[in-house]
């Protein structure tokens, strides 16, 4: 990367903003903090922020109601709401007014972290304008929804399909089971059974079948990482 | 909406009218009985009166037969017949029964002379040409008959005004006591009916629902004041509730949050994750039961609740856990009508999907089956999950759906009894209905989903 991308964190548990500021600093960003919702929506506004890590029950607001007021103020960055408001009613509701992404507290530090290198890579991935994906021996065409390995067509389900897609945009970085849950199935609560391993399990099966090496790898802790390239990502 | 149920006005004016009816009734039978009573002592003083007229007359006759005997007495009657008025007969035969004098020429048929003298007394009451009479018979010394009588038709007369007079009154009452009777249940109606649209639309959920208008300084304002009054109360505990639930949120979530964050920080120690399960666990008994009272304090409030596409959510849901089962070696098969819409919030109804499937696979063991059946029902979606596993013990069949409730034998597999206590609050919360019927083998479980009413 060429130049340090800026992080904001809203957050009046400091130590909570130190932790955040300090996976921030890790995935090789400066982060810039702020405790209160007036001095949050100010800071937002006025900076050039790859993404917003934002509390909820600030002293001053709610910070789902700030994302329409930094929305106003031209920004383009993308919106993470962290908070203790972490029922499936509340994720819904942030979402739906705005937030790019939604994690409740208590989080485990992996989660946030696969969270914001997805909000990161959003920020800068380029809109394609042909729909093909292509990793290698490895293509995803969107509006087919088809995928071929080696020329060779890999039959798939239309949720395998959707699967890959996430994987695909989030290759090379480790994707939590309850990133998929949420971005692929859109379900907001936790299962308790990772039946997402199940699902991934097949299509890795599938996936492997075709190319003869592994594509999907399981990543220590809590989730995946799509590596089509032999080796690290891309 | 156009669900609503239809108004039950004419049951529940039938206690109003009954009593209205009951007052009325009792009001006139009391008014008939005093009327009554006047009607009888009015009775007793005319025959009295007419009893003093017939001893005057008596006295008369008694004076001047006195004087002349019989001379005397005829030329009375008949100056008396000459001037008759035609409410007296008098009468004066001779031995061989000729006429002497009088006001008719024969003796009344079957009225015997009852001893002589002219005491009034033995009066006896007759009736000649159609008309009654009261008076005294006699046979006078020598052979004389003579008879003394005055016609009662006035005074039945007058008791006959006085009973149709009495007879109008009780008709005009009751006309009144049920025309008052009509208002009165109208008006109490009225404004009871607005109490009991209030409790309904309560009942439907809407706790923020209140009488407008002023209240009326009387015992209906007084009960619209304590109606409300409870209803305040209502509506702060349910919003106490959320807020406790939100703070319990906060306050507990951030020192947890704290703990995790300084947990990530001791690397490579095997008590470090299991430390981080055991906190995983406890934050999902937390959840579990922040949804729970959160759903259960929701219950019935229309609120957040949008239309649900209940056949897709079952259709992806059932995706979701299929290959879970068919993993496991159980034997799958899902019948779903599509398009079968609900009023919900799809996430809970997945979460409640999930629940139930998970249980199902969890505790069937390889080899047997489950199903899930939605179809449309007369007046409810059916929605049947069956398996063909152990089925609940009947230790718990009817604690089952309570928090913390696990069989025995399911100590060694992984939950905390709190997958079917939210099952339920879910349900209740989409106004569904749970049953689990009994079966020869495994546990069969069935949610009856109102539908959505049709859009209007």
């Amino acid at each position: 990367m060429t130049e340090q991308k800026r992080i904001l964190i809203v957050e009046d548990d400091s130590e909570t903003a130190a932790a955040v500021a300090a996976m921030a600093e890790g995935l090789g960003c400066t982060a810039t903090l702020a405790t209160t919702y007036a001095e949050g929506v100010a800071a937002a506004t006025s900076g050039d922020f790859a993404v917003i890590v934002f509390d909820r029950m600030l002293p001053g607001g709610d910070g789902v109601q700030a994302i329409a007021s930094i929305r106003a103020a031209g920004s383009t960055a993308l919106i993470l709401v962290l908070s203790a408001l972490g029922r499936a009613a509340n994720r819904v509701e942030g979402l739906e007014k705005g937030a790019d992404d939604y994690l409740a507290k208590p989080f485990e530090p992996d989660e946030l972290r696969a969270r914001l290198r997805a909000l990161l890579r959003r920020d800068s991935m380029q809109v394609l304008d042909n729909d093909l994906m292509a990793f290698g021996d490895l293509e995803i065409r969107l509006k087919a929804r088809t995928v071929h390995v080696q020329r060779r067509h890999v039959a798939l389900s239309p949720k395998e399909f959707d699967l890959i897609t996430f994987f695909a945009r989030n290759a090379g970085q480790v994707v939590t089971r309850m990133q998929l849950l949420e971005k692929v199935w859109n379900l907001h609560f936790d299962p308790q059974t990772n039946v997402v391993d199940v699902h991934v399990g097949r299509l890795r099966r599938k996936l492997e079948g075709a190319a003869g090496r592994p594509v999907i790898q399981t990543a220590r802790g809590e989730g995946y990482v799509f590596a089509p390239l032999t080796g690290t990502g891309m | 909406m156009t669900g609503r149920p239809a108004r039950r006005a004419p049951l529940q004016a039938r206690a109003t009218l009954r009593l209205a009816a009951f007052i009325a009734l009792a009001i006139t039978a009391l008014s008939v009985l005093g009327m009554g009573l006047q009607y009888r002592l009015v009775a007793a003083r005319l025959a009295t009166a007419q009893q003093a007229l017939l001893a005057a007359d008596l006295d008369g006759l008694a004076a001047l037969y006195e004087q002349r005997r019989i001379i005397a007495l005829r030329q009375a009657i008949d100056y008396r017949a000459a001037a008759r008025t035609g409410d007296e007969m008098l009468l004066l035969m001779d031995r061989q029964g000729g006429v002497l004098a009088g006001t008719r020429a024969d003796w009344p048929a079957g009225l015997p002379p009852l001893g002589e003298g002219f005491a009034a007394t033995e009066t006896q009451e007759f009736t000649d040409g159609g008309r009654r009479w009261t008076g005294v018979a006699r046979v006078l010394p020598g052979g004389f008959p003579l008879l003394v009588a005055r016609s009662l038709d006035p005074v039945e007369q007058t008791l006959a005004a006085l009973r149709r007079g009495i007879a109008g009154l009780t008709l005009a009452m009751l006309a009144a006591g049920a025309g008052v009777g009509w208002l009165a249940a109208r008006s109490v109606m009225g404004r009871i009916g607005r109490i009991n649209a209030l409790a309904d639309r309560v009942a439907g959920g809407a706790l923020e629902a209140r009488l407008p208008g002023p209240r009326a300084p009387d015992e209906f304002g007084l009960l619209e004041t304590h109606v409300h009054g409870m209803l305040d109360r209502i509506q702060n505990l349910n919003r106490a509730t959320h807020r406790l639930s939100d703070t319990i949120a906060h306050e507990l979530r951030t020192p947890l949050n704290r703990m995790m964050q300084k947990l990530d920080r001791i690397e490579g120690q095997a008590v470090a994750d299991e430390l981080r399960t055991e906190m995983r666990g406890t934050i999902r008994i937390f959840d579990s039961l922040l949804d729970i009272s959160r759903a259960e304090a929701d219950q019935g409030t229309g609120g957040g609740l949008v239309p649900v596409d209940l056949s897709a959510v079952a259709a992806e849901m059932w995706e979701l856990y299929e290959p879970l089962a068919e993993d496991k070696g159980l034997t799958t098969a899902a019948t779903l009508t599509p398009g079968l819409m609900v009023l919900g919030d799809r996430n809970l109804i997945a979460q409640l999907l999930a629940n139930l499937l998970d249980n199902a696979i969890k505790f069937t063991p390889p080899g047997e089956s489950i199903s899930l059946t939605l179809a449309p029902g007369a007046d409810r979606h059916q929605m049947r999950l069956a398996d063909t596993g152990p089925g609940l013990p009947d230790a718990i069949r009817d604690a089952a759906f309570e928090r913390f409730v696990r069989a025995e034998r399911d100590r060694g597999v992984r939950g905390h009894g709190l997958g079917l206590a939210l099952v339920r609050a879910i349900a209740a919360r989409h106004g569904a209905r749970i049953a689990t019927p009994q079966t020869e083998k495994g546990f069969v479980l069935e949610i009856g989903w109102p539908k959505l009413p049709a859009s209007e």
